[in-house]
Order: C-alpha cells, then sequence, then structure tokens
C-alpha cells in the first residue's frame, strides 16, 4: 500500500513539473535577437516606424573558422500607433518571435526626438523583456536609415554602436547615458536628460557611421545639441572624465597636446546676498602628451605656466557648455539637485516648480586645480642642439 | 496527545525569523512610498515592529509549551478564546495566501508571462505541503541551509552593485512630510516584521532548555533582517534614485543594471531562485500556522489529514482574491497595515496584559490562603 502511494506522488510529480514546464520554454532557435532598435515617425503621424536589427546567427562567423556566407544580420521593419503594437507586427515579417532582452542600442530619430519621446518610452520601461542597460542614442536623419549602414569593423550594426559608445571614454567628448540614467533624469523635476547623437558618415556604397555630439533634453524633448567642446566641459561637471587631450597652444607657434588621467568634480551649491550661485571645483591630472614647438618645456616655470594653461582651457569649455545649457535652459548638470540636497525648505517652496526661471540666470563659478604629472618617455623635445 | 512532536531550538528558531521575514519582502519591498529614507522607514518600522515582537513573544514565554490557540483559551476563556483562535486561523490562512499570491505575481509578470498563476503557485503550495506534512523539525532545518544561500546570493550582487551606487541619491534625507513617512514605517512594521506572530504556532515546540532564553534569539532574527532590508534599501535607492520608487520590484530591477566585464550580467534570474526558497520557507510557516491550529480548534488528533484540504482552499483564495494585480498593490498599501494591526498588536496585548493580571489575582489568592 505504502509503496502503491509513494509511486503515485512521484507520477503525480513528475508529470506536474515536466508537463508544466512547456509553458514559456523559449528555445534559441525560436527566438529573433534583436541588436538594435530605432523608432522613426512613419508617413502616417499617427504612428511610427520601428526598425529592429536581428542576428542571423548562422552567418555570425566564429574564431575557429566557419560562419556562414551573407549578412550577420538582418533588419525588418512594422509600423504602429505604440512601439509594443509596432513590435508585435514584426512577427509578421519574422518566423521568429523577436527578442529584445539582449538589445544594446536604443535609436530615436531626431524628429521623433525634438517631438518628445516619452509616449514612445514606457514600452522599453515597463516591459520586462527589454533591458534599462541599452543605451539612448538620437540619430541625426533617420533611424532606420542609419541601422541599414553595412558597418565593417563589427557587421552586426547594434554591436558596432555599442563598442562606439563605450569607447568614447578615449576623447571624452560626447556624453553618453543608458535608458535606466535617462529614466532617472527624466523623472527628476529639474534634472535635463542627454544622450549621444550619431549620423551616417560617407555616400552611397561607403557609408560610415559616427558620433557627432551630445542631445540635450529639456523634459521629453530634445531641444539642442553640444557640440565636442561643450560635450566634455558637461562631462568635466558630472566628474566622468576618462582620457583625452586638451590642447593649447606654445608661445609662439604650435599646440601642445595635453593627456588627461584623471579627473573630479564637485558641485557646491551657495546662495550668496539671496542669489543662487553653483561653484565647480574641478580636480585633474594630465601628461605631456605631444609638442609641436621646440621649446624645453620641463623648466620649473614653463611647467607651471602650462598648468595653469591647461587649467584654463578646461575651465573655457565648462564655461561654453554651462552658457549654452543657459540658452537652452536645460539644467544637465543636476545643479537643481544639488540645491535640492543642500536647501531642502527652499528648494521644496521657490526652487522646485520655478527652476526655469532660476537657472539661465544662475550664477557659476569655475574653480580647475590641474595638475600636470609626467613627460612621457621624453624629457626635452627632440630638436638638434 | 500531541499534534506536533518534533522538537527545534533557539538557532533553528533565529534562521527561520530571518527566513520567514525575509519571505516576500525581498521582492517587495518593505517601506514603500518613502523614496530615498525608505531605509529609514524601515529603521524605524523596525523599532515599530520590535514593540509588537517583544509583546508576543513575552506572551510566549509566559505560556511555556503552548500556542497561541491554547493561550487564547486560557487568557479568554473556552469561547471568547475560541472566536479569537479562529480569527487568527483566518489571519495564518489568507496571509499564506497572499504570500502565495506575491510569488505567483513576481514570476507571472517578471520571467514566466505565459504560464496560469494557478501552475506556479499550485507547484509552490505542493512543495510547502511536503514541508508541512514532515513538521516542523524539517522545516525549521531547511532554513538553516536555505538562509545562508540567500544571504551569500544577497551579498554577492550588492558588491557588484557597488560600481553603480551614487550614495549622493540618498540625500536630502528626511525629505517627506512627517505623516507620509510613518505611513511608509509603520507598513514597514506589519510587513513583514509584525508578521513573526505566527511564530506564537512554532515556539511551543521549542526544546525546554530554550524556552527561558527565547525572545532573545527571535527578537535577534528580525533584528538581523532588518539589517539586510535596510542595506538593500541603500543599495536600490543609490543605484536607482528616483526610478525605484515607480518599480514594483525594485530589488529585481536593481539587479538587472549589474555588467562586470561584461560577464557578469543579467544575474537577475539567477539571484530569482534564492529569493524563491524564502518565499517557501515562509508559506510552509503560515500554512503550518494554520494547518496545526486548525488541528488543534478541532481537537483533532493528528494534523494530516488537514494538509491537503486547507492547502487546497489556500491556492483558490490565493488566485481568487485578487482579480488584478492593481487590486493587490491597493490592498498592500491602504489596508494591509491596519488590516494586520488586532493580530499583530492588539490580541497579543490584551492577552498580555489579561496573564499578567490574572497571574497576580491567583498570586494574591496563594498568598491569601497560605495565611
Amino acid at each position: 500500500m505504502e509503496h502503491r502511494r509513494k509511486l503515485f506522488i512521484t507520477l503525480v510529480l513528475a508529470i506536474t513539473l515536466l508537463g508544466s514546464s512547456c509553458w514559456d520554454r523559449r528555445e534559441l532557435d525560436d527566438l529573433a535577437i534583436a541588436t538594435a532598435v530605432g523608432i522613426d515617425q512613419a508617413e502616417d503621424p499617427n504612428k511610427l516606424l520601428m526598425t529592429v536589427e536581428i542576428i542571423l546567427p548562422q552567418n555570425v562567423s566564429t574564431p575557429g573558422g566557419g560562419g556562414g556566407q551573407g549578412p550577420a544580420s538582418l533588419n525588418i521593419q512594422s509600423q504602429g500607433t505604440t512601439p509594443f503594437e509596432a513590435a508585435k507586427r514584426l512577427t509578421f515579417e519574422s518566423d521568429k518571435r523577436i527578442y529584445f532582452a539582449h538589445n544594446p542600442v536604443l535609436i530615436f530619430s531626431e524628429e521623433m526626438a525634438k517631438k518628445g519621446i516619452l509616449p514612445a518610452f514606457d514600452f522599453f520601461i515597463r516591459d520586462p523583456e527589454p533591458r534599462r542597460t541599452a543605451w539612448m542614442l538620437v540619430a541625426e536623419g533617420k533611424a532606420q536609415d542609419l541601422i541599414n549602414v553595412q558597418t565593417i569593423l563589427d557587421p552586426i550594426t547594434g554591436l558596432y554602436i555599442e563598442q562606439l559608445i563605450e569607447s568614447t571614454g578615449a576623447a571624452s567628448q560626447i556624453a553618453t547615458l543608458m535608458v535606466q540614467g535617462f529614466l532617472e533624469r527624466l523623472m527628476s523635476p529639474t534634472t535635463a536628460p542627454y544622450c549621444s547623437i550619431i549620423r551616417i558618415k560617407g555616400k552611397e556604397n561607403n557609408k560610415s557611421m559616427e558620433l557627432s555630439g551630445t542631445a540635450i533634453f529639456k523634459k521629453d524633448k530634445m531641444v539642442g545639441k553640444f557640440d565636442y567642446k561643450e560635450g566634455r566641459g558637461l562631462l568635466w561637471v558630472l566628474g566622468e572624465v576618462e582620457s583625452g587631450i586638451i590642447t593649447v597652444p606654445c608661445e609662439k607657434e604650435g599646440n601642445i597636446g595635453l593627456e588627461i588621467i584623471r579627473a573630479d568634480a564637485k558641485i557646491t551649491p551657495a546662495i550668496i546676498d539671496n542669489t543662487l550661485k553653483v561653484i565647480i571645483n574641478i580636480t585633474e591630472e594630465g601628461n605631456l602628451g605631444e609638442q609641436e614647438c621646440p621649446i624645453d618645456l620641463t623648466a620649473p616655470e614653463a611647467w607651471q605656466s602650462l598648468e595653469r594653461k591647461q587649467a584654463e582651457a578646461i575651465r573655457q569649455e565648462v564655461l561654453a557648455a554651462v552658457k549654452k545649457a543657459q540658452e537652452l535652459n536645460a539644467d544637465v548638470f543636476g545643479f537643481g539637485e544639488a540645491f535640492h540636497r543642500k536647501y531642502k525648505a527652499l528648494w521644496k517652496e521657490q526652487l522646485k516648480n520655478n527652476w526655469d526661471e532660476f537657472f539661465p540666470d544662475l550664477e557659476v563659478e569655475v574653480l580647475v586645480e590641474a595638475k600636470l604629472r609626467r613627460t612621457g618617455t621624453t624629457t626635452k623635445p627632440a630638436v638638434p642642439e | 496527545m500531541e499534534l506536533e512532536r518534533g522538537k527545534i531550538n533557539n538557532l533553528h528558531l533565529t534562521f527561520l525569523i530571518i527566513g520567514f521575514t525575509f519571505g516576500s519582502s525581498v521582492i517587495i519591498s518593505p517601506g514603500k512610498g518613502a523614496g530615498q529614507d525608505t531605509w529609514l522607514a524601515i529603521l524605524a518600522g523596525l523599532a515599530e515592529g520590535l514593540i509588537f515582537a517583544w509583546i508576543f513573544f513575552t506572551l510566549a514565554v509566559k505560556f511555556p509549551g503552548k500556542n497561541i490557540i491554547q493561550i487564547n483559551e486560557v487568557v479568554f476563556g473556552v469561547f471568547t478564546g475560541k472566536v479569537i483562535s479562529l480569527l487568527y486561523l483566518w489571519y495564518f490562512f489568507h496571509l499564506g495566501s497572499l504570500v502565495l499570491r506575491n510569488f505567483g505575481d513576481f514570476f507571472t509578470s517578471l520571467i514566466y508571462f505565459q504560464t496560469p498563476l494557478v501552475v506556479i503557485i499550485g507547484l509552490t503550495a505542493i512543495l510547502a505541503a511536503s514541508a508541512v506534512r514532515n513538521g516542523i523539525e524539517v522545516i525549521a532545518r531547511c532554513s538553516l541551509v536555505l538562509v545562508p544561500i540567500t544571504i551569500f546570493a544577497f551579498i554577492f550582487d550588492t558588491v557588484f552593485l557597488l560600481p553603480e551606487t551614487e550614495i549622493t541619491r540618498l540625500l536630502p534625507i528626511l525629505e517627506l512630510p512627517p505623516k507620509d513617512f510613518l505611513k511608509s514605517s509603520h507598513s514597514a512594521a506589519t510587513f513583514p516584521f509584525g508578521e513573526t506572530v505566527a511564530f506564537l504556532m512554532i515556539t511551543s515546540s521549542l526544546n525546554k532548555n530554550s524556552i527561558s532564553s527565547m525572545k532573545k534569539f527571535a527578537l535577534g532574527g528580525i533584528i538581523i533582517a532588518a539589517i539586510f532590508f535596510i542595506m538593500a534599501a541603500i543599495r536600490n535607492a543609490a543605484v536607482l534614485g528616483g526610478t525605484a520608487e515607480i518599480s514594483l520590484y525594485p530589488s529585481y530591477v536593481a539587479i538587472q543594471l549589474i555588467e562586470v566585464a561584461e560577464i557578469l550580467s543579467r544575474l537577475e534570474v539567477a539571484v530569482s531562485f534564492p529569493i524563491f526558497i524564502m518565499g517557501f520557507l515562509k508559506i510552509s510557516v503560515l500554512y503550518y500556522s494554520a494547518v496545526v491550529g486548525s488541528a488543534q480548534i478541532l481537537g483533532l488528533r493528528s494534523y494530516l489529514p488537514l494538509v491537503l484540504p486547507i492547502g487546497t482552499i489556500m491556492v483558490v483564495l490565493s488566485i481568487t482574491q485578487f482579480a488584478t494585480a492593481v487590486e493587490n498593490i491597493i490592498w498592500a498599501t491602504d489596508i494591509y497595515p491596519f488590516y494586520s494591526l488586532p493580530f499583530q498588536l492588539i490580541f497579543p496585548l490584551l492577552a498580555l496584559i489579561a496573564a499578567i493580571f490574572k497571574q497576580s489575582k491567583a498570586g494574591a489568592k496563594k498568598a491569601g490562603e497560605a495565611q
């Protein structure tokens, strides 16, 4: 009796456990893995056009040889009034279910970004499949054209763009943000979101792409653009400069390139004589990277003057970014939140709802402490004595 | 004849309480609504919850070897005691179904989109039923293995989230109006700290040497669990900032952001399973309390015949009680903090006062007889 009961329980468990596991099984060969998602305005003004790049695993070459002929990825498109509707309609064109969990880049066309991305953004936050670690981008022109570019260095366009973004630290002139970071700024009452801008370079059969600046948003609408100099100005304030070259002129002719090694920033809000003021302290360390002029810079006085020039160059970059941001009235630096942290009561009573009136006239003081550490493998310039 | 012959010691009790308190709170963070002050709300909630816990564990020490059903009968008399006991049975049973539902919702909305709710809840309940049939000793020993696994998983993902944290996101502190803060902290006190009142069905199984020092170990377990909640709340706020408040499962979203050297990423599914086993512990304890309590009140010789019927009703209730996830949210934030108060505070407090009163009366009577 006992024996039969045990057999019965085992059977019930085996059937329930094994039988039930079929609902959400997702076999790899039933999935089409999305590696880039682009959102454009469709011709119908009420609809949007979603372009998705999917991997063709059979054509992806492996290091041990093999891999196939033909392109490594395929672009498919669909229209819908919302992104989710468009995403579901992608299956009209694909025999596999589109799987968004590994998507590395989310690209909005400039037109969409200027109209406001919030309506299209919710799906990428709410749905459990797309991840918030995807990079946010604005495409100059149409997102679909960008995704259609056949990239050479990495045959999968989305992964190529991801690599472009992840290596921006080398120059630190373009600010990048993931969906999560964008969302956090979007939810702040004062801080403005930003993301990188990407555009097509070259024509016809020789197309490639490049990051061309930083898109500045006000709430969910793109209002302007930071160029490379302003982009680094923003990164200085955020303390996110990783590396890059600061160019300063020599005494007479030629330039000196100073390599940034590390940098940090501190924002201190203050209220002086009833006016709001922000003090930005930036500390930086650099190396002498290159010089075009034949002067010995290693002499103590020349070295100190070079440090001062370096600090001034950084200051100018920051001021350029601040000026542009104040013109656009978009607080990308998070000055508002800095006041929020320090002046809780004032924030709640006055600043929170009227920040747009305070920010353009905000007095900003930039203090830079820049050090030069090393000279590379040479000391004096390579000139005949 | 005793319903439960298994015996546990104080170490078991501490681990079981840690696991129970983790329970569904590892997916739904306690102290919701307090933004970056969530950790402070949990701290304040812990203080309130410890007062509740002190009251009902003091009651347990006063009546060694007796569970809440027996205590109610001694303190309130047979009839009133039975009525209150029935209410308690409902509470354990209902709470068990709520926890089942929370786990069902968690898995169906994040991982198993197509799987019917009843399958996830039913399988969990079968697992818990097997634990309940085996008695408290087995559940308690499970916790010795399962709780360290969860703590390890917690430390693991917290360490890997450190690069994403920014401590300025925790500022400014104490921004909420006091009323909203108290609402959050009270909600943290009733979920999960005050829910340990279910252990009044379990402390009766403590071995004789453990009873006198039980309070220390029980409150210790609650405090240890609270420390992890506070760390999780600080971590989530420092990683997610303002976006934590719109997330249904903030810890899950935070863990999704882990990206270490492109290899350690997408860890959330791996972390969901230690989370699930804590839910199993909590469900088992509540299920066990409901079953043993029912057997007690009905005067049965064994609680085993009740395991499957009660479990089945529990599964049905957990599915039918909310038609939508929105109802669950409204229930958890607006109603539950007050619904649970009688069970967590009022009845134990009345029982304790009555017990002290009776004791002093009995003491006076004894003293009178001695003269």
